[in-house]
């Protein structure tokens, strides 16, 4: 391009916009128009955002005053101290202890069975399988997240139970073990995929530098990687002992919930019961205002309090990772650490323990040859990812080879006859789809607009911090306390009664954390430099929003969406009181009746239908097949527009 | 100075919560001119880029005292039309931020949000203002390809593509060529100084040789505060102030 010519003297046609006549900057007139779409739009985004947060301090405010009865009735400390709960006997007693510990001890063995499985498979996938491996083992343990919990339990009960019976030969297979074997498994995924992306980044440099060293693949592992990815690694512990302790159903339905503390400590076999179950079980027979009512909600405020000591610590590890990698940020909490670490007890210590372990490993490694090590670490590895996946497959095979032979026209499109023995499923099914629609009509607009209007409209302060924090802890409540926030203030307070809307409101309740949570980090991933870009064009908030923030967050957004769609359809616990009934021939004519949903069916027919295994099989085939088709769908959006094809 | 100043600022201050940023800053920007504001990182010239087209309206802890003039009308104003004024003085920023569309999108964004819905229209905008940014002849047959396909210096004319497409008066660079490779640079210097036939450029940057290249006018800023304002020449071969020579020489910096 030759230099000299005149850029405009070059296209001598082109009409520049400016030549259109210009307009005033200031006046009356400037821009109203623009600017009052962008001041309506801030306001409703406001009123969406302030109802959404108005709920969720009602919730937990709501369950506080209702759960701090019972301490006014029978005193804190004998509420938690307790050894006996039970609240229908000639003399009821309210004592939380042995429910608190059952869930304690459930957890625990799921995670013992659950963590080394879960890195193992973690480890797999980041390191060490090929990329043709990863993208078949990694989907595969995402969608045994998406098996409903209620399959699980049927599953647990069907055959777990049965198996531990005959192999251990006890008198009943419901007992502590078959409870964390079936939270082990549900677990699984949720830390897996954590720890996966804790370990995935950990920068290259770090193992390329090891491996420059001579050191083999596997010491690079020990040595580098892992370490560099621990606080991840924890965090990803703590999540999964968080959706361990919020299950409901599957527990429910295993553990023989027997309100015993096991005696000796050690014994697997002994029924327990869950704080969790507790309410599954005795929330529906429960009298409005009495006692054993405000008994369940100080359950349910343990639980929330159990909840918001794990989210604390899964965000401690966390803001420390982050905190890690910004250099030179000397909070209060850094300085007491970094003067611990400065003091002489803590050397003393830390330098014993070292030359301890070097003592300790320092004969392996020379009698053992590295890559002897390796060959061994990584065969266990493998043995960890081949267990899962064989779980996987057994409760697919049974399900789907025994569900299908189930499925025929009848039971798809007809009506249960015979207390579900016979005759088919339809109503459920729709009952499912309305009650997912309406979950999806209320949680979303709202979700998104407090998403929207909290990254993009507020400064980070005290006041943004507190609305994340709680919807944080809603975010890890257990299901069942939505459904028990739905049927006390719903069903009963509101006097709703057992129906399609009180279901609705609760479960999409229940997904309005997950959609503004997830909606948050989709925006929060859009570089500022885009809305800087826009601004600069003279655009408005707004504008910026709609065009050039939305379009490539929108994925994200939809991935979550989908994900809550697939939640909601998979629940049981928080549409079992306030809306489902187990046998109608008919579809609800209004939003006022009950409506039959395909997991309450699937639990009903399971835990009180003697002779209806066929049934109960195909229900569980057409449920999991739903579910994993949504799931399918978000891990479909999410490949297709991964960040690097985004466009 | 000679001819129309179109910017002009009067005793401009500017905090950043306690921050005391721009301290006292009067200059006026010749029209159709390349001016270049130079200094020591962190002495405010970005600063004072920004209040041009208001963009640190938004952050939230700045406050500013003084007047912005623009073509004579106060652009801090309560009455002044802040979209209009970013739409009659553009920007382009450091790092390339096209936005994840199109070629074509990205240019017609701009008219787009401005109510340009005429196909025919934008058709020409956006041929037009590839012209300007130099970059036509190497996007005319994929215009339609993803603009992040383009390499860095493609994209920063992209950038400056956009900025046109809305019809500016003033184009303000940040330091646009400091994520850019030697070649790219010399491609973008070049046309900034063939902009400045239609549009006064204001350019920040670090790079002293770019100043003296490029510009016609510069003004060299330290600690918040405008040192000399001059023509670039004579900024360059017989610097008023004893701090600009001491900067230009390279004795700090």
């Amino acid at each position: 391009m030759a230099k000299g010519f005149s850029i405009r003297a070059r296209c001598r046609n082109f009409r520049w916009p400016r030549d259109r006549g210009t307009p005033e900057i200031s006046g009356p007139a400037a821009g109203a128009k623009r600017r009052f779409v962008d001041w309506a739009v801030s306001k409703l985004l406001f009123v969406g955002a302030l109802a959404a947060i108005v709920t969720v301090f009602f919730i937990i405010a709501f369950l506080l005053r209702d759960g701090y009865q019972i301490v006014l009735e029978t005193g804190l400390w004998n509420f938690l101290t307790g050894m006996e709960w039970n609240p229908t006997g000639r003399s009821p007693a309210y004592g939380v202890f042995p429910l608190i510990t059952g869930t304690l001890l459930v957890m625990a063995l799921a995670m013992v069975i659950a963590v080394p499985l879960s890195i193992g498979s973690a480890v797999f996938i980041a390191e060490i399988a090929s990329p043709g491996m990863k993208s078949v083992i990694k989907p595969a343990i995402e969608l045994l997240a998406g098996i409903p919990s209620v399959v699980y339990g049927f599953f647990g009960l069907i055959l777990l139970t049965d198996w531990i019976r005959v192999a251990f030969d006890q008198p009943s297979g419901s007992s502590w073990l078959a409870g964390s074997i079936l939270l082990a498994i549900m677990s699984i995924p949720t830390i897996t995929s954590v720890a996966e992306d804790a370990i995935s980044s950990v920068p290259r440099e770090f193992k390329e530098a090891s491996l420059a060293l001579g050191a083999t693949h596997w010491q690079t592992i020990r040595r580098v990687i892992v370490p560099g990815a621990l606080s991840g690694i924890s965090a990803a512990i703590i999540l999964g002992m968080g959706r361990a302790i919020g299950e409901t159903m599957a527990v429910l339905m295993v553990t023989g919930n027997a309100a015993v503390i096991p005696d000796p400590l050690y014994d697997v076999f002994s029924p327990v019961r869950t704080l969790t179950g507790t309410l599954g079980i005795e929330m529906g027979e429960v009298a409005f205002g009495s006692t054993h009512y405000h008994a369940l909600f100080g359950v349910a405020v343990v639980l929330l309090f159990i909840t918001l000591a794990i989210n604390s610590a899964a965000r401690v590890i966390i803001t420390r990772i982050q905190g890690a990698q910004s250099i030179a940020r000397s909070t209060p909490s850094g300085w007491v650490r970094a003067a611990i670490q400065r003091s002489t007890p803590y050397r003393a210590i830390a330098g014993t323990a070292s030359r301890i372990t070097h003592a300790v490993s320092a004969p392996f490694g020379r009698l053992v040859h590295p890559r002897t090590s390796q060959r061994c670490a990584f065969l266990l590895i493998s043995l960890a990812v081949a267990i899962v996946i064989v779980i996987l497959g057994v409760i697919l095979f049974e399900i789907v080879v025994n569900g299908a032979g189930a499925i025929t026209w009848e039971f798809l499109t007809g009506s249960p006859k015979d207390l579900g023995r016979a005759g088919g499923i339809f109503p459920a099914i729709v009952g499912t789809f309305y009650l997912v629609g309406g979950a999806l009509a209320i949680a979303l607009p709202l979700g998104i607009a407090t998403a929207i209007y909290l990254i993009e409209y507020t400064a980070d302060t005290q006041l943004t911090r507190g609305i994340r924090t709680a919807v944080d802890l809603l975010n890890g409540t257990p299901s069942i306390v939505f459904g028990l926030f739905g049927f006390a203030f719903l069903v009963l307070f509101l006097g709703f009664g057992v129906s399609l809307i009180a279901g609705q409101i609760t479960l999409g309740l229940m997904i309005l954390p997950t959609i503004i949570r997830t909606t948050e980090e989709a925006l929060r991933s859009i570089p500022g430099s885009l809305r800087e870009g826009s601004y600069a064009l003279g655009a408005t908030k707004w504008q910026t929003i709609w065009r050039v923030v939305l379009p490539p967050a929108l994925p994200g957004i939809l991935t979550g969406a989908i994900l809550s769609i697939g939640r909601a359809a998979g629940e049981t616990a928080p549409i079992m009181f306030t809306a489902a009934i187990f046998s109608s021939r008919f579809l609800p004519s209004s939003l006022t009746e009950p409506v039959m949903a395909l997991p309450y069916h699937l639990f009903v027919l399971t835990t009180t239908v003697p002779g209806a295994a066929t049934q109960s099989y195909g229900t569980a085939f057409v449920l999991l097949m739903l579910v994993l088709m949504i799931y399918l769908a978000a891990i479909l959006v999410r490949r297709r527009y991964s960040p690097a094809k985004v466009m | 100075m000679n001819g129309s100043t179109i910017l002009e600022t009067t005793n401009l201050n500017l905090w950043y919560g306690q921050k005391h940023a721009l301290i006292d800053i009067s200059l006026g920007i010749p029209r159709n001119k390349v001016t270049a504001l130079i200094g020591p990182s962190g002495c405010g010239k970005s600063t004072l880029l920004r209040c041009f087209n208001r963009m640190n309206d938004l952050i939230d802890s700045s406050r500013i005292t003084g007047e912005i003039l623009f073509n004579g009308k106060n652009i801090r104003d309560s009455h002044a039309d802040v979209y209009t004024i970013r739409e009659k003085i553009g920007m382009v920023f450091q790092r390339p931020n096209p936005f994840p569309k199109s070629i074509y999108e990205n240019v017609a964004y701009g008219p787009r949000i401005h109510g340009m819905n005429d196909k025919k229209e934008l058709d020409r905008i956006v041929e037009g203002s590839l012209k300007g940014a130099a970059l036509w002849d190497e996007v005319k047959d994929r215009l339609h390809e993803p603009a992040l396909s383009l390499s860095g210096g493609q994209q920063q004319r992209l950038c400056i593509a956009r900025s046109l497409a809305v019809g500016p008066e003033v184009i303000l660079m940040d330091e646009p060529c400091s994520a850019l490779d030697p070649i790219a640079t010399a491609k973008i210097e070049d046309l900034i100084v063939r902009l400045a036939r239609d549009y006064t450029v204001v350019i920040v940057t670090h790079n002293m040789q770019q100043a003296a290249r490029a510009s016609d006018y510069t003004g060299f800023m330290y600690l918040g505060r405008l040192v000399e304002f001059d023509r670039t020449t004579k900024i360059f071969e017989d610097p008023g102030e004893e701090l600009t020579e001491n900067y230009i020489t390279g004795r700090f910096g």
